[in-house]
């Protein structure tokens, strides 16, 4: 029998309420629990302020952007047409993160907010330039998610913000490719996760590239300098064989010299190549 | 404090400390002791039960996050004494061997006919894909998911290896 030493537990009806509490004292949000529950094993007292019952669990479309609460479950997300409409990318890392189990209870909000480096929601949604509502008793503030995440499992979130939802842009590209790596395909770690999201003119040159690694770098980012790279290329197989040579140029730069990267070097190399491959004939893509 | 829910279609009031995760309360406080205990880390799917009729690891739920929710285990699946189909199916086509795993794999299964009556092999295997089984490697559990849904949609076994 595991205790996990719970101080006080408060189930607030209402975001004031919620952000009270946070002002007060040290809560711990949790929805899911799926790395909550996993953390507080080591018997650390808690003080633990469940956010299930705040609404958070909405998904509105405007004219520009897709907002997405902080405690949709990956399951949620994975099914839901305004997600595989204009953010397609975030569905499919939706749902291949752990396994049904963890699918049903995980919250995308979590997933952001335990900021591990192999997030599989964070890189999709950086395709998007997602930016996170947070609340407080001081007001609301909208930070830039590839500025969230400051070095691993380590946020600019304060104790007393809680994530209310998060915003992405609308990017209507010609093709997707979303890319997970790891041993197995259930209840997996990734090893490595690429997402795309190419725009390309009809003389086949690419007008845009949106390009961000999970578990290539400290935090989970976008590859701008590959980017750049492709902008105005015409699409070739040597392109692309050139632009994962480029991608591990680029982690080896910001990751350093590992004692995974004889590893990482052709599987990154090989994930780019395939990802841009299949984002480039149009479609949405994944493993 | 106090937890109302409703555990195997029966209204349960109990008393639960805050830090209690939903499996301790099953095994230690309410004896029902099918609900097994794998790694503790939702990633062997041993532990799993049906929340609201969705399969979740009661390892990573504490107990007070299923207030005046349903909570299904194993030992609600039976009906006055009768088998689920899925349980005879997974008995008789050999699925079970050590059983440590076999009350999750139910209850993945049951949610799965539940949302989906005639499910393809691939459909069983993603919905399976949370639930580790280490003795049988899962042909027969696949078998078993199979026999169980042409059973529930009336259709004929007489064909059936069993």
């Amino acid at each position: 029998m595991t205790m996990i030493r719970v101080t006080a537990y408060e189930n607030p009806k209402s975001i004031e309420e919620a952000t009270t509490f946070l002002a007060k004292d040290t809560y711990v949000p949790i929805a899911g629990g799926t790395d909550v529950i996993l953390e507080l094993r080591n018997g650390m007292p808690v003080k633990l302020l469940d956010i299930n019952n705040l609404k958070l669990n909405h998904v509105t479309s405007n004219k520009d952007n897709i907002e997405i609460g902080a405690a949709c479950t990956h399951t949620q997300l994975a099914s839901n047409p305004i997600v595989s409409q204009f953010v397609p990318l975030v569905g499919i890392a939706a749902g291949k993160v752990g396994s049904k189990q963890i699918r049903n209870r995980g919250t995308i909000g979590g997933n952001i907010v335990n900021a591990s480096p192999c997030a599989d929601t964070i890189p999709a949604l950086l395709i998007y330039d997602a930016e996170l509502v947070l609340l407080s008793k001081k007001g609301r503030r909208i930070a830039r998610l590839d500025e969230f995440i400051t070095s691993p499992y380590a946020t600019i979130k304060r104790n007393d913000e809680l994530l209310h939802s998060i915003i992405c842009k609308k990017n209507n590209k010609t093709g997707y490719s979303y890319l997970k790596l790891g041993r197995r395909q259930a209840v997996n770690i990734s090893r490595m996760t690429i997402s795309v999201a190419l725009d390309i003119d009809d003389d086949n040159a690419v007008i845009d590239a949106c390009i961000s690694a999970g578990s290539v770098f400290p935090v989970p980012s976008r590859m701008k300098d590959l980017e750049k790279f492709l902008r105005g290329e015409k699409i070739k197989p040597k392109l692309f064989k050139e632009a994962g040579k480029l991608a591990v140029d680029l982690m080896i730069k910001h990751s350093g010299y590992r004692w995974s990267t004889p590893y990482k070097e052709p599987v990154l190399a090989g994930l780019i190549e395939r990802a841009l491959m299949q984002a480039s004939k149009g479609i949405v893509q994944d493993n | 404090m106090k937890l109302d829910f409703v555990l195997n279609n029966k209204r349960v009031s109990i008393n639960v400390k805050g830090g209690l995760r939903l499996i301790d309360l099953l095994r230690e406080q309410l004896d029902l002791v099918g609900t097994k205990e794998g790694c503790g880390k939702g990633e062997c799917g041993a532990c799993t039960v049906l929340l609201d009729g969705k399969p979740v690891c009661s390892c990573l739920i504490l107990a007070s996050q299923v207030r005046n929710r349903e909570v299904t285990t194993i030992e609600g699946l039976s009906i006055e004494g009768e088998m689920h189909p899925a349980q005879e199916a997974f008995t008789e086509t050999g699925a079970v061997q050590c059983g440590f795993c076999s009350p999750g794999l139910l209850l993945s299964t049951v949610a799965l006919l539940n949302e989906n009556p005639e499910p393809s092999r691939e459909q069983i295997r993603r919905a399976l894909s949370g639930n580790l089984c280490r003795c049988t490697g899962y042909e027969k559990i696949f078998e078993a998911v199979e026999l169980a849904s042409r059973r529930i949609n009336g259709l004929s076994v007489q064909n059936d290896k069993v």
